[in-house]
This record gives structure tokens, sequence and C-alpha cells, in this order.
């Protein structure tokens, strides 16, 4: 039995243990901006941040929980434009609009997720498709949301009176949430309802058999995923210049965040950061290729589904389990305190 | 095999991520660099792109201007205004340009402005109409182009004399449909007291407009307005005359009505149909003709639209520009070379290019210093398809505050 001593080292060595990769991470990632060289490479880093955001909000949904939605980008621009009225119009400061937007799209995300209860497959993604043209439709037509013109002089965020307006200062509102939101979708993930989701995706017949609560965890899914983009909307709605359009958020934004997912890998937390990374920085790089773009994007997703079929993200996770199994290999023949040692 | 080319790819992927954060950023002393944002998803899109281009580094064949080069760097920005943002963010820190040229769609220009504005650098808008471009209060903005509160004056007052003051509107949600309604509906309301006879909206990407036609036929008005881009007012140009709205209903379309696809997809059908622009291809003037000829043989347009002469027009302004101010182009004259060009341009004054009218700028960040070109035509298609034909109903100039 060991000693109460012993206990709360052990508590402490996991603790450091588990906190570390996230300090060295928030360090490294602090350090960021002053290794790049101009503005532009910082607004990049900070539109990557944000689709980091909301590639995995949207695999919390789809490669957690299963479930097929197009409607993913709607609800960032529900997350975008409540953040934008509640600031421009009505005068709150982006520290309340921020949750304000969170909270917002989460109840959209709860309406959303309703009609998972009854569809499946590609008749989900049809309804969630639907809602989105419908979200973008209803915004081109509403003055109090600018139009089809565009919603204008969304105030950036102020901090002790002074206005982060400059994409350095803006890295260090966005960064912190991109970590906070890896963090969370780990935890989740980690959970009970982490678990749960999983069930789902893998036969929701046979979860429900098993005493999991359906509905419950497939709204949970929804709103957590909703929650994830109404906060990514907001950033990006405050980020310099502070301009929203429609046009930004249209099928085609619904097919490069899809690609993101695919890419890094559903089902995976990390599968979604490196999507996001590699498909942000690949359009950043193709667009000077404007008349080849849409081959070169094309191209490289029939590709990827076709030799990487479960993303990076997949790959990565391939790598440590053929290790995993070539270190037991290496142990069994060691002997059998090898195997004891390895296990 | 499998794995080397996921390697390959996993490594391609990973050079181009380290590649965009680690080029050099471009700053060869001595040269002009000129940034282009237009919209180039479509074939004029290109075209005008491409002209934009070709004029401004024709320059450097003779020595270029006062013995820079020229370097353009073009970029599509979709008509998307995160695009065109990050287009201009990636020209005015990473390529440290000297002037931009963009963009063609107001909803891009319209955050550009903000951009410019904040960071200090000349912008000329070569396209794009909406009256609040030029209203942000930007000391670094300039438009080639005709405002829409000129346009809107155009039409609307030639039709409520020759046609009459009951307006149907129908437009798609797009930002050009959007403005082009909402000028029209303003003017004939603070000028003649006329509210709407119908109004009504579809889609961008909605092809069949015929229920909103039936309705408007039976509203029975005088004018068909209609605002959205080219293939949607080609598509009501033709389903209009199929639900049978008569001929003495005179139809309007927004500027996009100019651009070559709607005559060649409307055919016949076009026939009728009246648009403000800026220029006509039909103007006898021997500089006209001259660009005319150049379009058709360089880029295959035989009757090139008003966006065709207003790049062309930006061109030569941006490059009188540049003649004119007092350039040190090295890397600490950045800002200074910057506000030289931008007091250049704010130094333009009765330029007489392909526009129907001189083009003006002055100092003042205001809609007056800043709308350029206060002349518009009124035009009318009178034969439709590939050799289709137009006719100048009028041409009209405006004081510099009008429609403020």
């Amino acid at each position: 039995m060991p000693s109460p001593d012993d206990q709360t080292r052990h508590r402490l060595s996991n603790l450091v243990r588990g906190a570390s990769p996230w300090l060295v991470a928030a360090v490294v990632l602090a350090l960021l901006p002053y290794m790049l060289r101009n503005s532009y490479h910082q607004y990049i880093l900070n539109v990557v941040l944000i689709n980091v955001i909301l590639a995995i909000g949207l695999n919390i949904v789809k490669g957690f929980a299963g479930q097929i939605t197009l409607g993913h980008i709607a609800l960032a621009a529900i997350g975008a434009y409540t953040s934008a009225v509640l600031s421009a119009t009505f005068g709150f400061s982006f520290w309340l609009a921020l949750p304000a937007s969170i909270a917002v799209t989460a109840l959209a995300g709860a309406i959303v997720g309703i009609p998972s209860f009854r569809l499946e497959g590609a008749y989900l993604a049809l309804a969630t498709l639907g809602l989105a043209e419908s979200v973008r439709i209803i915004i081109s037509g509403t003055d109090a949301l600018g139009g089809a013109v565009g919603f204008q002089n969304i105030p950036p965020p102020f901090f002790g009176g002074v206005p982060i307006d400059d994409y350095r200062s803006y890295y260090y509102i966005v960064m912190p949430i991109a970590l906070l939101a890896v963090y969370l979708a780990l935890s989740i993930l980690q959970s009970d309802a982490g678990r749960s989701f999983k069930a789902i995706r893998e036969d929701s017949l046979a979860a429900a058999a098993s005493g999991i609560n359906v509905r419950k965890y497939k709204t949970f899914a929804f709103v957590l995923s909703a929650a994830y983009a109404g906060c990514a909307g907001s950033l990006q709605a405050h980020m310099s210049p502070g301009f929203l359009n429609p046009d930004n958020y249209t099928i085609a934004e619904m097919i490069t965040l899809q690609l993101m997912v695919v890419a890094g890998g559903l089902g995976n937390v990390w599968g979604g950061i490196i999507g996001a990374v590699l498909v942000t920085i690949f359009d950043v790089f193709t667009r000077e290729f404007y008349l080849y773009r849409m081959i070169i994007f094309g191209s490289a997703g029939v590709l990827l589904v076709i030799f990487l079929p479960r993303g990076v993200g997949g790959l990565v996770q391939d790598h440590f389990v053929r290790r995993r199994f070539k270190d037991i290999r290496e142990a069994k023949r060691a002997g059998p305190e090898g195997v004891n040692g390895a296990a | 095999m499998r794995p080397s080319i996921r390697t390959g790819l996993i490594g391609a992927a990973s050079a181009a991520a380290l590649a965009a954060f680690t080029l050099p950023a471009i700053s060869d002393d001595g040269v002009i660099r000129i940034g282009v944002t237009l919209r180039m998803i479509s074939e004029n899109g290109l075209k005008y792109g491409a002209l934009t281009k070709d004029e401004l580094e024709a320059v450097n064949a003779s020595g270029g201007i006062n013995g820079h080069k020229v370097q353009v760097i073009l970029m599509d920005d979709e008509c998307k205004p995160d695009k065109g943002v990050a287009n201009a963010n990636r020209l005015i820190f990473n390529d440290k340009v000297h002037i931009i040229i963009g963009s063609t769609c107001s909803s891009v220009s319209l955050p550009l402005v903000d951009v410019t504005a904040k960071e200090q650098v000349p912008e000329i808008i070569p396209q794009s109409t909406n009256t609040a471009i030029t209203q942000k209060g930007s000391a670094w903005v300039f438009r080639t182009s005709v405002s829409e509160r000129f346009y809107a004056a155009i039409h609307a007052k030639w039709l409520a004399e020759n046609a009459g003051k009951k307006v149907a509107y129908l437009t798609t949600n797009d930002a050009q449909g959007v403005s082009f309604a909402k000028a029209y509906k303003d003017y004939m309301k603070k000028t003649y007291n006329a509210d709407p006879a119908i109004e009504t909206q579809m889609q961008e990407t909605d092809v069949d407009a015929r229920s909103h036609l039936l309705k408007i036929k039976s509203a029975s008005p005088d004018v068909l307005a209609i605002g959205g881009q080219q293939d949607a007012i080609a598509r009501i140009m033709q389903q209009a005359l199929e639900v049978g709205i008569p001929s003495r209903v005179r139809r309007v379309a927004a500027s996009a009505a100019s651009n070559a696809p709607v005559p060649e997809l409307a055919g016949d059908a076009v026939k009728g149909l009246i648009f403000a622009a800026a220029f006509s291809c039909k103007d006898t003037r021997p500089n006209a003709q001259e660009f005319v000829k150049m379009v058709k043989t360089k880029y295959g347009v035989a009757c090139p639209d008003h966006d065709f002469s207003q790049s062309y027009d930006t061109v030569q302004l941006v490059k009188l520009a540049l003649k004119t101010a007092k350039l040190k182009l090295t890397d600490d004259s950045l800002k200074e070379d910057r506000l030289a060009i931008r007091d250049a341009l704010a130094g333009i004054k009765d330029f007489q290019g392909l526009a129907s009218g001189p083009i003006n700028f002055c100092a003042d960040p205001t809609p007056q210093c800043r709308d350029g070109n206060r002349t518009g035509i009124l035009v009318e298609y009178t034969k439709g398809g590939k050799d289709y034909d137009t006719n100048v109903l009028a041409r009209v100039s405006f004081e510099p505050d009008f429609g403020l």
C-alpha cells in the first residue's frame, strides 16, 4: 500500500506530465509571431487558428458522433453575425459579444440537431445543407444584417481602452481561445460523452440498447459543435477590417471546411488541427495560380482521399500503433521480463 | 509504393507550409510594384486582369516609368471579401506594393478601403459602383468607375420622362442587384414621390424567374427594373418575353447589362433593354475606336464593355500618377513613395480617357473628390446575339455633390 506522501507525489507527477505539453505548446505559440516575417503571415496564422476551431467543431459532430452535417458553415455565420450585431448595433464589447454569440449558436445547433433524431446519412446531409443555404439567403435579404453588400464597421476588441486591431495583438486573443478549444475537445472526447459519441457513430441502435440516451448525446454533439462554430464566427467578425458578407458562407466554404476535416482525419482532434493548417495554407499558396487553382485544389482532394483515406491524422495514428506493436514484439523477443516491462 | 506516395504527399504539404512562412518578402529596390486584385472567375474577368497587367507592364519595353521598371502582381479575389482582404494583406505586407488596383465587386472594395486606409496605401478602384465606397472618408482611395449615385439618376430620369413612373423591381440578392434597385427606388421616391409598383427578389443562382415575372405582368408597370449579374439579366430578359410582358414595358438593368454575355445569351430578347454605363464601343472618338480595335485583336472581344474601358483608364491614371510622383523606390522610402503616389493621383485634373467625360480627383477624402468619373451614358440594345448592336440614348454629366 503506497504511503500518502507517495500518492501525493504520484498525483503531482501526473499533473505535471499532463500539463507540461500544454505549457510547452502555449510558450511556443506565444513566441510564434516573433518568428514570422510580416503582418501577412500573422494574418494567415490567425485565419489558420480560426479554421482550427471550426474544423475541431465539425469533427466533433461528424468524426466522433458520425452525424453527416453540411450546415456547419451556417452556424459560423450565425456566430459571426450575432457578434457583429451585438457589438456594432447594440454597443456590446467583444468580451460580452463572444460568449453571447457562442450561446446563440449553441442554441441554433440544438435546433439543427433535431432532424438528426429521425434522419441519417444523406438525408441528414440534405436537411442541414438546406438550413445552411437558408441562413445565407436570410442574411442576404436582411438590411439590418448588411444584406448582400455586407455588414461593415464591426469594432475590434478593446483591452484596457486600447483597440486590438492589428493582426499580432489579435493573435493573442485567437491563440489562447484555440488552445482552450483543443484542450476542451480532448477532455470531452475522453469523457463519458466522448465514448457515447463514438458508440452512436458505430451503431446508434446498439448504443441505445446499451443504455446510451442517443437523442441527448446527438443533441449534445450538435450543440458542442455549434459552440465551436459560433466562437470561430465571432473571431472572424472582429478581426480587422471588421467586415462580413454572406458570400463567405457558401457551399464552397462548406466544402473547404469538410476537406479540412477529411484531410486531417475524421474522428481525430489532431486531424482537425492538421487539416485546418494544411488546407488553409494550401488555399493561400494556390491563390496566385488562379487559372489552375481549382484544378490543383480538386486534384489534391482526390489524391488525399485515394492515398490517405483516414487523413494525415490517421497516418500519424497508424505510425504510433505500429511503433507500439514493434515495441511489444521486441519486448517478447527479449523474454518474459521484457513483456511485463513493455506491458 | 503506398508509403512512398504518402510520404511524398506529406513532404510536399509540409514544404508548402514551411515555405509559406519563410519565403522572403519582395523588396527589389528601384522597381515600382503594383498589386491588382480583381474578380477573375469569369472569362471576361480574366481578360480585365490580363489587360490591366499587359498595359502596365508594356511600359517596361520602353524603359519603364521615369527609368523604373514596373512589376505587377495580379490576384483573383473571386468576388469574395475575405479573399480580397487576404490579397490586399499579401500585397501590402509581403509584396510591399506601392499602389493597389481593385476590386471589381463592391462587396470586396468596401473592406479593401478600410485595409488600405489603415496601412496608408493608395488604392484605385476600376469597376465597383457602390456609393458607400468613397463615403468612408479614406484619404487613400480613388475611383475610376461611375458611382451608383450617378447611374441611378441617368436611367431613372430618362425613364420617368419617356416611359413612366410605375416601376416593377426584380433583383437577385447580390450586392450589385440590391444596390441598383435601392438607388433607383430612392431616386424615384425623392424626385417624383413614386413608390415601387411591385418589388420582388430571387436568388442569384435561381434559373426560373417566371413566377416573379407573372406577378409583375399582372401589376402592369411602365418599367421593369432588373438588378443582378449578367447571366441573371439575360435569363430574366428571355423569360419576360416568354411570359408575355409587352415591349411597351421598358426594361432597364444594372450596369452588368453592358457585359457582352448579356446580348449573346439573351439573343433578340435583349432588344430594348437599356442600361447606364461609362463607355460604349460605338463611341466615335479616335482613341475609343483605337481601343476597341486593340481589345478585339489582343483579347478577342469585338465590342468591349465598360469594364474593359474602366480597367484601361485606371491603368492610364496610375501611369500618369507614377510619372508625376517623385519616387525614391528604396525599402526605407516605401511609406513616402506611397504618399507621393496618392498625392499625384489627387492632383489629376481633366483626364481625357475612354470615359464619356473627364476624370477629376482632388485632395479631400470625400466622394466629391474621389468619385473621379461623373459622366454616364444611357445605352439601348438594338440587336441581340453574337453580333449585337447598341444605341446611345443620352449622355449626362453631374455635379460632384449630386446624389449625396
